[in-house]
């Protein structure tokens, strides 16, 4: 099939980029940084602007422009910026507008679990890390800029090496997802898509086990009076037929009847992952919370501060340990 | 059946076109990402860019659960935000050991584990 973007345009464009990183990286003495930045800028926006014209129909939601362009405007400032503090904030503007993309691709808790976790988080212990570093050293010179920090190392074949990658990744997947290894078929149209026949059985199956919220749900639809019931088989699983829009009803007066779903009942993208976690990954919790002990544990062996003692010293911290009167009485 | 799905309000699978705007921007990240720990000197800086790397395959990573609507792609996101915690802690750990011993944050002054 044929290629989202044409390849020579591609390879000019990620070599524009280089360029454009290059320049924007810091180093003593002339430093056209903001030439270098916008260079890599206009370079990826043709890349972008090139695919958006290319497929005018498939074109993605106005707000993921916005957000890649912060997310890769500021990713540019982290690696650039002289000031270790100033990168760790543009770090979290990064995180910000990466949540925002996630918003746009419809997986909302990961978007505030990225903010919360990444920005909330990690992101603070980085910067007491860089506070608590940087406060003797900062002292020597004037501008609080450290030697080491204004200085890129190898920029030119870092960038050359950086930009390779990046032509041989987009090349690839520019070619469609159709000619990825081990794709089902290809990905013409909508009705086409191999996995979506098995999103109505996961749904409904993600419903079934929720017969509480299936019931709510009906009654702020008004479609279930005081007394009335969702019908709940013997396993705990309501009758809900997705494919056939209707769920299984018992009145309060006796009778049974299938009522119709009314629109947008669907299940919500927290219910969703979790069912996707919690069901399909069983145990994936478990090892999670292994490595973030063991990350614990080791951190606090590592982080942990010597403490000399002579000899003399220990003889006292091991009579008083031992209950015993020390020679030189109380360390 | 995707009928269904469009009228319910559910999101339809996205065009692999589409799904190449993300991936691209998920691929210039983590080069951007690949090209900071090559370049600067500055430890901590160094360990933002891995986290940077982290943050670019979780676009990835999402964008590829989106295309083909399913939720481990969610799921596998968390994980690395775990993971990317668990390095947080004891990655700064370390740089606050190799701090105290050195007094500079420079990767060079390290340099005689080249070996």
């Amino acid at each position: 099939m044929e290629s989202l973007i044409h390849p020579v345009l591609l390879l000019a464009m990620c070599a524009l980029g280089a360029v454009g990183v290059c320049l924007a990286l810091p180093r003593r003495g002339l430093t056209p940084q903001v030439v270098g930045a916008a260079v890599a800028g206009l370079a990826a926006g043709v890349v972008v602007l090139a695919l958006t014209l290319k497929n005018p129909e498939h074109r993605p939601n106005v707000y993921f422009y916005i957000f890649a362009a912060v997310a890769l405007g500021s990713a540019v400032r982290v690696i650039t910026h002289p000031k270790p503090v100033y990168a760790a904030l543009y770090f979290i503007l990064t995180i910000i507008a990466s949540a925002g993309l996630y918003l746009v691709l419809s997986a909302e808790f990961m978007a505030f679990a990225l903010i919360i976790v990444y920005a909330g988080a990690i992101l603070i212990t980085y910067l007491f890390v860089i506070m608590l570093a940087s406060q003797s050293a900062s002292e020597e010179t004037d501008k609080g800029e450290q030697e080491y920090d204004i200085s890129a190392r190898e920029p030119i074949a870092a960038s050359v090496v950086g930009f390779l990658l990046l032509a041989t990744l987009t090349a690839f997947a520019f070619r469609g997802a159709s000619e990825l290894p081990g794709s089902v078929s290809a990905t013409s149209g909508l009705t086409k898509h191999p996995l979506s026949v098995g999103v109505v059985e996961r749904e409904t199956a993600i419903l079934a086990d929720m017969p509480r919220r299936v019931e709510q749900e009906l009654r702020r639809a008004g479609l279930l009076k005081d007394g009335d019931k969702v019908v709940v088989s013997e396993d705990g699983a309501a009758d809900v037929d997705l494919a056939g829009g209707t769920i299984g009803v018992v009145r309060a007066s006796g009778g049974t009847e299938r009522v119709a779903i009314p629109a947008g009942f669907m299940p919500k993208n927290v219910e969703s992952v979790g069912f996707n976690l919690l069901r399909d990954h069983p145990g994936s919790i478990e090892i999670a919370g292994v490595v973030l002990l063991m990350a614990m544990l080791g951190a606090v062996v590592l982080s942990r501060k010597q403490v000399e003692l002579d000899e003399e010293l220990k003889k006292q911290q091991a009579h008083r340990l031992a209950g015993e009167p020390g020679e030189g009485g109380a360390a | 059946m995707m009928w269904l799905l469009a009228q319910a309000g559910h999101p339809v699978a996205m065009h692999e076109a589409t799904l190449a705007h993300y991936l691209f921007v998920a691929a210039a990240m983590f080069v951007i990402g690949v090209i900071g720990f090559l370049t600067r000197r500055n430890l901590i800086v160094m360990f933002l860019c891995t986290e940077l790397m982290f943050l670019a395959a979780g676009i990835a990573a999402i964008a590829f659960g989106r295309f083909w609507l399913d939720y481990t792609g969610q799921s596998l996101v968390i994980f690395v935000v775990t993971v990317a915690a668990a390095e947080a802690a004891m990655a700064l750990a370390l740089v606050v050991l190799l701090f105290r011993k050195r007094e500079t944050l420079s990767a060079e002054a390290w340099q005689e584990l080249k070996g």
